[in-house]
């Protein structure tokens, strides 16, 4: 409450102010950037005191602070802070890397394996059978059925999407280790992989039969050297982290934070996959540093360390995107899809769980992991409009309200997911959960 | 190439080429790091070889804000008063005494220059002048905390080397932040009258004196090292942000916050590790985009604008040597400090580089590459032999130095900041 009040001070005194000043583009940045990490960090912890995740404080104080509502950070300045997020990305795509050891994907893979297909599948029909069915009411009703057809393929393949930002911040906010994490988190990292695919094969299909407005479509080879191209330059960028590591091994805060801005842009300039590339990369220094030495320890809490903050950033820039008023009005047609999402992913994971003799809790609680959409879903959506700039800009304002909505429950149904499955514990402050954690249920061990 | 890429690589490939050549050095000869990343810089700029070009420079400019205000946080965490109270009071007088003396005389001095040699008005060529006696009395403290962690902290030198150096930081920074409330330029057309210098002061003591009050409420009791440096990173963004956006020097608001903050916080522990986390980086990111940032001087014949670059080091060096045997003898201390003390002031560093700096990117600054020149020459010549101008004062004391006295030993709460 002290803290909500001297935020309300600060802005008042902001406002009163900023007339005298002549700003200047990097002035204005640095003061929605300060704002928005002081207010973040506030109405997380506010959440954290409701029980909820704090990620889910962090978007509230985006929502809040956003063009929708306060309008202290503008449109503007969302966009210049684009670069953070995109370093929050690379970060959090790294860490999750470096999360997998090659000895648990040996133990686990084909349980991940399997509930990821039957997830990814069930969720995939489900949702074009849904659509298809309420066609009348989505954006592009006057096409023709084919049109209408490739168009709801593309649409099921943006929605089935996860989040691996939402689901790695949580596990890093919670300290969960458990087998309902470990579980959730390596489907949604290798469904990461998947789900690119799928939304290419998409994109084929609609670009077959729709002529995109894009000079240069997506080709196959793109697609194939997005995806190929990504785990050669991780692998390549995982290799000199490591050795970085054995040779030098000092001032691991700031390398932490150069190797994901180099990631991130290598990836950019060569055109392959970003969180791919970036996963690689943390799962290759991972796997290459001696552990007796404590090698990627070290670098995955420098890298953790660099995180918070951004991560801060990263989902309160994620809220101040959010179209508020946009969301509002399709509410009635995005609430409908948003529960069939959900419905086709537990019974997916539900069947696949079974499927692979996956224990009881990961038979009950894993699919609540894999409602979030953050990220990735986003720049889906945005090569997606690029491609249809006028037939799917309504398209995209629905994907993007849907995304919304997923955001905003996934986080809050993922901690409660955590905290029935006994992975970490339940307390309503904003104390470390790690210390409040019981005893980890029998699992495999993180390192 | 994108601008991110080539600040990554160039941050990589200057940290490399430190760790393996200069670590060496350093190790060999006494040396302090920290130039080579400012020579670099100049290399990389678009003067030199381009790799860094204008546009980067333009485009990073709210990180270079950020590491302005995060040093100046730096600055005002040495103003722990209970440390400050257990030190001897006359090593303060000297201190204070000598940097005004340093500070006037360099002024003072460069005024005549500028007035007569350029001919620009009296009011004008104060701007400059004053600009560059604030970077003047800037001294570098990593010399001082290599040497006195060699050495051990014993003797009245370094005690009076440790205060005189924090002295001349905060004075140099409010010295300059003064100049820039009182040339302030109006705001563009609001319904209010264009602030007053005086209202310029005041709102650049309030956004760090209120500002520090609410971020001490703000950071409460936090003892997590990271949600505290978040929120400490919130608090400065947004100070550094406040007073750029209105114009003023981030420094002198930050150096308040932290002046408040370590003074009534209680995790200050906490919070000097939160900031010394990242002070490396920022320091590394600003001296490679001031190498950058560094443009040949122009508004006057060539030879002119050398000599003055050339009179500013004459005149730093020897209104240090004065002032700092003047201000010795005033205080009836030349028999326990000696007359030479003052050589070890002479090592510029990142501070005179942040004000120089801060000095460029003001609109209403007058002749900025002259001045920015005159500082990154200083911070050449100087920087890199510091610790050896320390040592070379304060050995012969420490050897003399027997039976401590109350105050004669300076203990610096974190002589090295934390590092990852």
């Amino acid at each position: 409450m002290r803290r909500l009040i001297i935020l309300a001070v600060l802005l008042g005194a902001m406002r009163l102010v900023l007339p005298l000043g002549s700003g200047g583009e990097g002035a204005e940045t640095l003061l929605a950037f300060g704002l928005l990490v002081l207010g973040a960090y506030t109405v997380g912890e506010v959440a954290t005191v409701a029980g909820l995740p704090r990620l889910v404080g962090y978007l509230v104080a985006g929502v809040v602070f956003g063009p929708s509502v306060l309008g202290t950070v503008t449109e503007a300045a969302v966009i210049r802070l684009g670069a953070v997020s995109r370093l929050a990305v690379a970060l959090i795509a790294f860490l999750a890397g470096a999360e997998l050891q090659w000895s648990e994907i040996r133990e686990r893979g084909t349980v991940i394996l399997k509930i990821m297909v039957a997830e990814l599948g069930f969720a995939f029909v489900a949702l074009i059978a849904f659509l298809y069915a309420v066609r009348g009411f989505l954006p592009f009703t006057h096409e023709t059925p084919y049109i209408e057809i490739a168009f709801i393929v593309l649409f099921a393949s943006i929605v089935i999407v996860h989040s691996p930002a939402v689901t790695m911040a949580l596990l890093a906010e919670t300290g969960a280790r458990g087998p309902v994490a470990r579980t959730t988190l390596g489907i949604v990292l290798v469904s990461d992989v998947v789900v690119v695919v799928m939304f290419s094969a998409a994109m084929a299909l609609a670009r077959a039969l729709v002529e995109p407005a894009t000079a240069t479509p997506p080709s196959v080879a793109a697609t194939v050297w997005e995806i190929g191209g990504a785990l050669v330059v991780g692998g390549v960028l995982g290799v000199a982290t490591a050795l970085y590591l054995r040779v030098v091994r000092r001032e691991l805060l700031l390398f932490a934070v150069l190797i994901a801005f180099l990631g991130a842009e290598i990836a950019r300039l060569t055109q392959v996959e970003m969180m791919l590339t970036l996963l690689t990369a943390g799962f290759v220094t991972q796997n290459l540093s001696r552990d007796g030495v404590g090698e990627g320890e070290e670098l995955r809490t420098a890298m953790t360390r660099a995180a918070a903050p951004v991560i801060v950033i990263f989902f309160a820039l994620a809220g101040a995107r959010i179209d508020l008023r946009g969301l509002v009005q399709l509410l009635p047609l995005v609430l409908p899809i948003a529960a069939v999402r959900a419905g086709a992913i537990w019974a997916g994971t539900a069947l696949g769980a079974r499927w692979a003799g996956a224990s009881p809790n990961e038979q009950r609680y894993v699919w609540l992991g894999l409602v979030s959409q953050a990220g990735v879903a986003i720049a889906i959506v945005s090569i997606f409009a690029e491609a249809y700039p006028e037939r799917g800009a309504e398209l995209a304002a629905l994907l993007l309200a849907v995304i919304a909505v997923n955001e905003m429950v996934g986080p809050i149904l993922f901690r409660r997911a955590l905290v029935a499955s006994r992975e970490v514990g339940n307390r309503r402050s904003g104390a470390t959960e790690e210390a409040a954690m019981a005893p980890p249920p029998p699992g495999p061990s993180p390192a | 190439m994108s601008s991110a890429l080539v600040l990554v690589l160039v941050v990589a490939g200057a940290y490399l080429a430190a760790h393996v050549v200069f670590e060496w050095l350093a190790a060999r000869f006494l040396v302090v790091s920290g130039t080579e990343y400012l020579v670099l810089g100049i290399l990389a700029g678009p003067y030199v070889f381009g790799v860094i070009g204008e546009g980067v420079v333009r485009d990073f400019s709210p990180l270079m804000t950020l590491a302005l205000g995060w040093m100046g946080m730096i600055v005002g965490t040495e103003a722990y008063v209970p440390k400050l109270l257990r030190i001897r009071r006359v090593y303060y007088r000297i201190a204070v005494l000598e940097a005004a003396m340093s500070f006037a005389a360099v002024s003072g001095l460069l005024w005549f220059a500028l007035h007569w040699g350029f001919g620009l008005p009296p009011r004008t060529a104060a701007i400059p002048s004053v600009a560059l006696g604030a970077v003047a009395i800037a001294s570098a403290p990593s010399g001082i905390l290599v040497v006195g962690k060699q050495l051990g902290w014993r003797g009245p030198v370094l005690a009076q080397l440790a205060v005189a150096s924090a002295v001349r930081g905060m004075v140099a920074i409010t010295a300059f932040s003064l100049l820039i409330c009182l040339v302030h330029p109006a705001p563009p057309a609001t319904s209010w009258r264009p602030p007053t210098p005086t209202e310029w002061a005041v709102l650049s003591v309030g956004i760090g004196v209120v500002g520090g009050a609410l971020f001490h409420l703000f950071l409460g009791r936090e003892r997590d090292l990271d949600r505290l440096f978040i929120s400490l990173s919130g608090a400065i963004i947004l100070a550094s942000g406040a007073a750029a956006y209105l114009g003023l020097s981030p420094l002198f608001p930050t150096m308040l916050i932290g002046m408040v903050l370590i003074n009534t916080s209680p995790n200050r522990d906490q919070l000097r590790q939160a900031l010394g986390k990242v002070e490396r980086p920022f320091y590394l990111v600003l001296l490679l985009f001031a190498g950058a940032a560094w443009e040949p001087p122009v508004g006057g014949p060539r030879v002119a604008l050398v000599l003055t670059v050339a009179l500013f080091l004459i005149a730093r060096m020897a209104a240090n040597l004065g002032s700092a045997r003047l201000a010795t003898r005033l205080s009836w201390m030349l028999p326990e400090l000696g007359p030479g003390w003052g050589r070890a002031l002479l090592g510029h560093g990142e501070l005179a580089l942040a004000i120089g700096l801060n000095y460029v990117f003001l609109e209403f600054a007058v002749m900025p590459h002259l001045v920015f020149t005159a500082t990154v020459a200083s911070v050449l010549l100087t920087h890199l032999f510091s610790a050896r101008l320390v040592r070379a004062v304060a050995r012969t004391d420490v050897a003399l130095f027997v039976a401590p006295n109350a105050g004669d030993t300076w203990q610096p709460d974190d002589p090295e900041p934390a590092r990852s």
